[in-house]
């Protein structure tokens, strides 16, 4: 197989877009591709302040980086989720990169400042704390960037990310959610940050070759809470198809955003954005998922505590 | 071939005459994983050896957030 730019023997394979690129000439087209998704879908501009959401993976480490060379203003921002051994690598990476090229990162201690850690999380249904982590690391990630004056959020979900949220989102039929999934979510309130997701056209495999070629130093662990993950799933069924057929996830994702998210999304009405009676933060209810959550949590544990003492 | 499976570098056996073949007798699906000898990343047509060392690294994240 042969670069398609320069003909040297390829490393890359891009089989949905039936290419492939030497490892001097990836680089290039991937970040072509950010570019192109930053600009087609009016994500931000070079004046934009722009706080990337770090988790020191491949996704949220090769972003940064290519949105630096690309001559953004980009500053970095991490949870302490207090995950274990997991959490201690993936905060390492971070401020590792961060230090090799003299960035800002922000940084969040749940423990320390909010007395809690990810793991006490756990659904009681699934044994799982990611839909909870989901909704801290959305919480603190808007805070901060509202707080410090950033103008939009940066994630790094990609094709596969977004391609197994879609999956997941039509097999439960998740209108609510099929109508705001896409890869710019814009703010509707003074409190609420731009939202973009400037890979979502590249695959995972593609991030994970960037991150190789450019030796990002990034954890290759999973997140031991994630495994099992109804997402992971979803990734395996939708590879197992686009071994057969390239370009199915792309084609999924990329026909949905074109056409069905515009038919559901006509269909609901706006939500009313106030802000949450405990922490002030934008929601749609009284109060906000995250403090809800909070005082579930602090529900169960003195009912426990009560249990304990009777 | 002495085929090195990351993140936990379980090491593993295995005879394939190229990359494709290689995924295809671990059962891996090829948008799943990077094949790598000597820091290089290999397209699935890529010969191999029997003396080859090649590293398998997954890309595949998961969760929510």
């Amino acid at each position: 197989m042969r670069c398609i730019r320069c003909k040297a023997p390829a490393n890359v394979e891009v089989r949905r877009h039936r290419s492939a690129f030497c490892s001097g000439c990836y680089p290039g087209w991937f970040r072509n591709q950010v570019q192109r998704a930053i600009e087609s879908e009016g994500m931000f501009g070079r004046d934009d302040k722009v706080l990337v959401a770090i988790s020191g993976g491949k996704d949220s480490l090769a972003l940064w980086h290519a949105l630096l060379q690309l001559g953004y203003q980009a500053d970095g921002m991490y949870i302490r989720l207090g995950i274990g051994n997991y959490s201690q690598h993936s905060q390492s990476a971070s401020e590792r990169f961060a230090a090799k090229h003299g960035l800002a990162l922000h940084q969040v201690d749940l423990k320390e400042e909010y007395g809690f850690v990810v793991p006490q999380l756990r659904n009681q249904r699934e044994g799982k704390p990611c839909a909870a982590c989901g909704t801290v690391k959305r919480y603190h990630f808007n805070k901060v960037a509202v707080d410090l004056g950033y103008d939009v959020v940066a994630t790094g979900h990609n094709l596969d990310d977004e391609a197994a949220t879609l999956f997941g989102n039509v097999i439960h039929w998740q209108t609510d959610f099929l109508g705001r999934q896409g890869p710019v979510l814009a703010s509707t309130h003074p409190k609420l940050a731009r939202k973009v997701k400037p890979l979502f056209r590249l695959a995972e495999r593609d991030t994970a070759a960037y991150a190789v070629i450019e030796r990002i130093d990034y954890i290759l662990e999973e997140c031991p809470m994630a495994v099992g993950a109804k997402s992971l799933e979803y990734k395996d069924l939708l590879n197992a198809l686009e071994e057969r057929q390239p370009g199915l996830k792309q084609r999924f994702l990329v026909g949905f955003l074109r056409g069905g998210r515009k038919a559901l999304a006509g269909r609901q009405e706006p939500a009313l954005i106030r802000e949450c009676r405990e922490c002030g933060q934008p929601t749609t209810g009284e109060v906000c998922s995250y403090c809800r959550m909070r005082q579930r949590k602090r529900r169960q544990v003195e009912s426990r505590m009560a249990a304990r003492g009777s | 071939m002495k085929v090195t499976i990351l993140p936990a570098r379980e090491i593993r056996e295995a005879a394939a005459a190229d990359v494709g073949q290689l995924l295809k007798e671990l059962k891996l699906h090829q948008d799943a994983y990077l094949v790598i000898r000597s820091d290089q990343i290999l397209t699935r047509d890529v010969q191999l050896k029997s003396t080859d060392e090649v590293e398998i690294w997954p890309v595949i994240s998961g969760g929510q957030g």
